[in-house]
């Protein structure tokens, strides 16, 4: 039961501040980009008119994000993002599923990690383009309805859709890992682990990994209409 | 006045046995009543398969019962073993851990009521599809009792846990706290997921083809409505094994016990919100097939977004147990 | 155990900002399941509609869930400023 909560970190000084470093994480991210590579690679050696194996996964996930992104997005936007949103989902899902094999963990388990891509999603892009499309006047004025005291509870509610999509996913996978750490402590590892790691690992990971996706793309696409 | 710890041990195992079975009782009793409504009213419609819809109520029943069965496990538990502590935190684990049970019988209870109702009504419209029908009832309450198997496996963390050497001043309330995270939290999941479940049975009774569908789509959606119930869990965890120094001012202990009230609470209301919607979306699915794709797609993102407000107070939780 | 003033202060504004985030989650949550709830109805309905039903849906849900903003600035305002 030791290993709950404990994070390999390296701290550098930095101009009076400690920068940390979770280097478990920076780890598994690696193995999580380099195994996307590897898969993009797969993909690609082969181009057939007859796909064989990789190729019909690659094309299955591309057509489907690309569909959705254009059902929320419309045409033009989703022709920029879609190629995103693919690569978001393939991301998480790889990194949901890293923490099934031994010595690995997953790095959406780290608060960092899926605080960043909310913000990247939800944020960033989000307001970018909702500014770019409305134009500046028309993004500040929607702040002020329904009517301008709102304005600081406007601005909360912004904040909060970028807290609530990074903790969703955060609380799932960290919720699921240590319960099958206290679970498996707690019978000696013995028969039941395996089955909380499916359940978990794979099926919870997979839902989580698309409700991230679905909820960016809609958060986008909130912004821009 | 003066009681010594072995006393005050005594008191609160009868006091947390008769907490648990207590409140573990009220879901299985509502639930088994909405059955047996629910059978009557199809026995009155289709007398001739009166024998049929008798065994698929018992059956329903015996599933509902099972998290008051739990319940009453814990409380044996309480009120038969000799607990003997040399530390004052065993008289609130005692406590704790009734309350835990007992809240977290109560959604399951009254969860895996609905769908045993929905298969006994739909027995009665389309006897054909019996077989399958009880095979989805089963799945479906099995499925609601998970959280109240969440609040039991803290009941059972929180009894044989050792507690000797912690600090008695804020531990006490991280005890509470996690005793009410697990078991308010197990709630609103318990019941959400058998709104879920009554629809995929209502749904086979209606459309008898579309088994394989509904009832996929009926256990992702209940999948994602217990995503609350996993926070209080986590929350319950993080409470009962994180070390607090000791100290004797009133605050820290408040932020702990806080911090449980705020996670169970918060999930009772997204619970029944998600399984309200995995309802309509289950039935919606029996019903016209072809729309499969976006009703999940809505179902999904309508349950992540109504998730949120859960997501919220795990937040608080997070901040008053490791910030403040 | 002598307490004092501060420090019940603090305690009962720790304990209020659990109760105030808690009791306020559990409107918006059933609310928003509500909404969740007719749109797949709707959709079921009509399922033409899917990208308009879906983006009314969320502006709905974004309405009701500002009752769970409020009660999370207060549960921070407890925490932080009080």
């Amino acid at each position: 039961m030791q290993e709950l909560g404990k994070i390999h970190q390296l701290i550098i000084p930095f101009f009076g501040h400690d920068l940390t470093f979770n280097l478990e994480v920076i780890l598994m991210t690696w193995i999580v980009i380099f195994i996307l590579i590897a898969f993009g690679i797969l993909i690609n050696l082969k181009k057939n008119i007859l796909p064989g194996p990789f190729q019909v996964v690659g094309e299955l996930l591309i057509k489907t994000f690309s569909d959705l992104a254009e059902e929320s997005l419309g045409e033009e936007l989703a022709k920029r993002y879609s190629p995103m949103i693919c690569a978001l989902f393939m991301f998480l899902l790889i990194s949901n599923w890293l923490g099934i094999l031994p010595h690995l963990e997953e790095p959406t388990k780290d608060l960092n990690t899926t605080l960043g891509l909310g913000l990247m999603g939800t944020f960033f892009i989000a307001h970018f383009e909702g500014i770019r499309v409305k134009g500046l006047k028309n993004y500040l004025k929607e702040y002020t309805e329904p009517f301008i005291p709102m304005i600081p509870l406007n601005i909360i509610g912004e904040l909060a859709n970028v807290v609530s999509i990074s903790f969703r996913l955060f609380g799932n996978i960290m919720g699921g890992s240590i319960i099958i750490l206290v679970v498996s402590f707690l019978v000696y590892s013995i028969a039941l682990p395996p089955f909380l790691n499916i359940f978990f690992g794979l099926f919870v990971g997979t839902i989580q990994a698309f409700v991230f996706t679905m909820l960016t793309t809609v958060y986008i696409s909130l912004k821009v209409r | 006045m003066d009681f010594d710890l072995q006393s005050w041990i005594t008191i609160a195992a009868f006091a947390g046995g008769g907490l648990c079975m207590g409140l573990g009782a009220i879901g299985a009793a509502i639930g088994e009543g909405f059955t047996a409504s629910q059978a009557s009213t199809a026995i009155s419609r289709n007398p001739s398969l009166s024998g049929d819809i008798l065994k698929s109520m018992l059956m329903g029943q015996a599933i509902a019962e099972s998290a008051s069965i739990f319940a009453l496990v814990v409380a044996m538990l309480l009120l038969f073993s000799n607990f003997s502590a040399d530390t004052w935190l065993m008289v609130y684990v005692l406590i704790s851990s009734g309350l835990c049970m007992g809240f977290g019988a109560i959604g399951a209870g009254v969860g895996a009521g609905f769908p045993a109702g929905a298969a006994c009504k739909g027995l009665a419209h389309q006897p054909a599809a019996g077989s399958r029908l009880t095979t989805n009832m089963l799945i479906g309450s099995a499925v609601c009792q998970t959280p109240a198997i969440f609040a039991l496996v803290t009941a059972f963390i929180l009894l044989f846990t050792d507690f000797t050497g912690r600090p008695v001043s804020p531990t006490w309330a991280a005890i509470i706290g996690a005793g009410l995270a697990s078991g308010l939290g197990a709630i609103g999941a318990g019941i959400g997921s058998g709104l879920a479940a009554e629809s995929g049975c209502e749904g086979i009774a209606r459309q008898p083809e579309a088994v394989s569908p509904v009832t996929n789509v009926m256990l992702l959606g209940q999948a994602v409505t217990q995503t609350t119930a996993i926070y209080g869990l986590l929350v319950s965890f993080i409470l009962i094994f994180k070390i607090v120094p000791a100290t004797e001012a009133l605050a820290p202990a408040m932020a702990l016990l806080g911090a449980g009230i705020c996670m169970g609470l918060g999930a009772i209301g997204p619970g029944i919100g998600e399984g309200l919607t995995a309802r309509d979306a289950v039935r919606w699915i029996a019903r016209k097939e072809k729309a499969i794709a976006d009703i999940t797609r809505v179902m999904l993102v309508g349950q992540a977004v109504s998730e949120s407000t859960g997501i919220y107070a795990l937040v608080v939780a997070l901040v008053l147990i490791f910030v403040v | 155990m002598a307490i004092e003033g501060a420090d019940l202060v603090k305690a009962a504004g720790f304990l209020g900002a659990g109760l105030a985030m808690g009791l306020g989650a559990i409107g918006p949550g059933v609310g928003e399941g509500m909404a969740a709830a007719k749109a797949c109805e709707a959709i079921g309905k009509n399922p033409k509609e899917a990208g308009l039903l879906t983006r009314t849906m969320l502006v709905g849900q974004a309405v009701s869930e500002s009752t769970g903003i409020y009660s999370l600035v207060i549960a921070l305002l407890l925490l932080f400023v009080v």
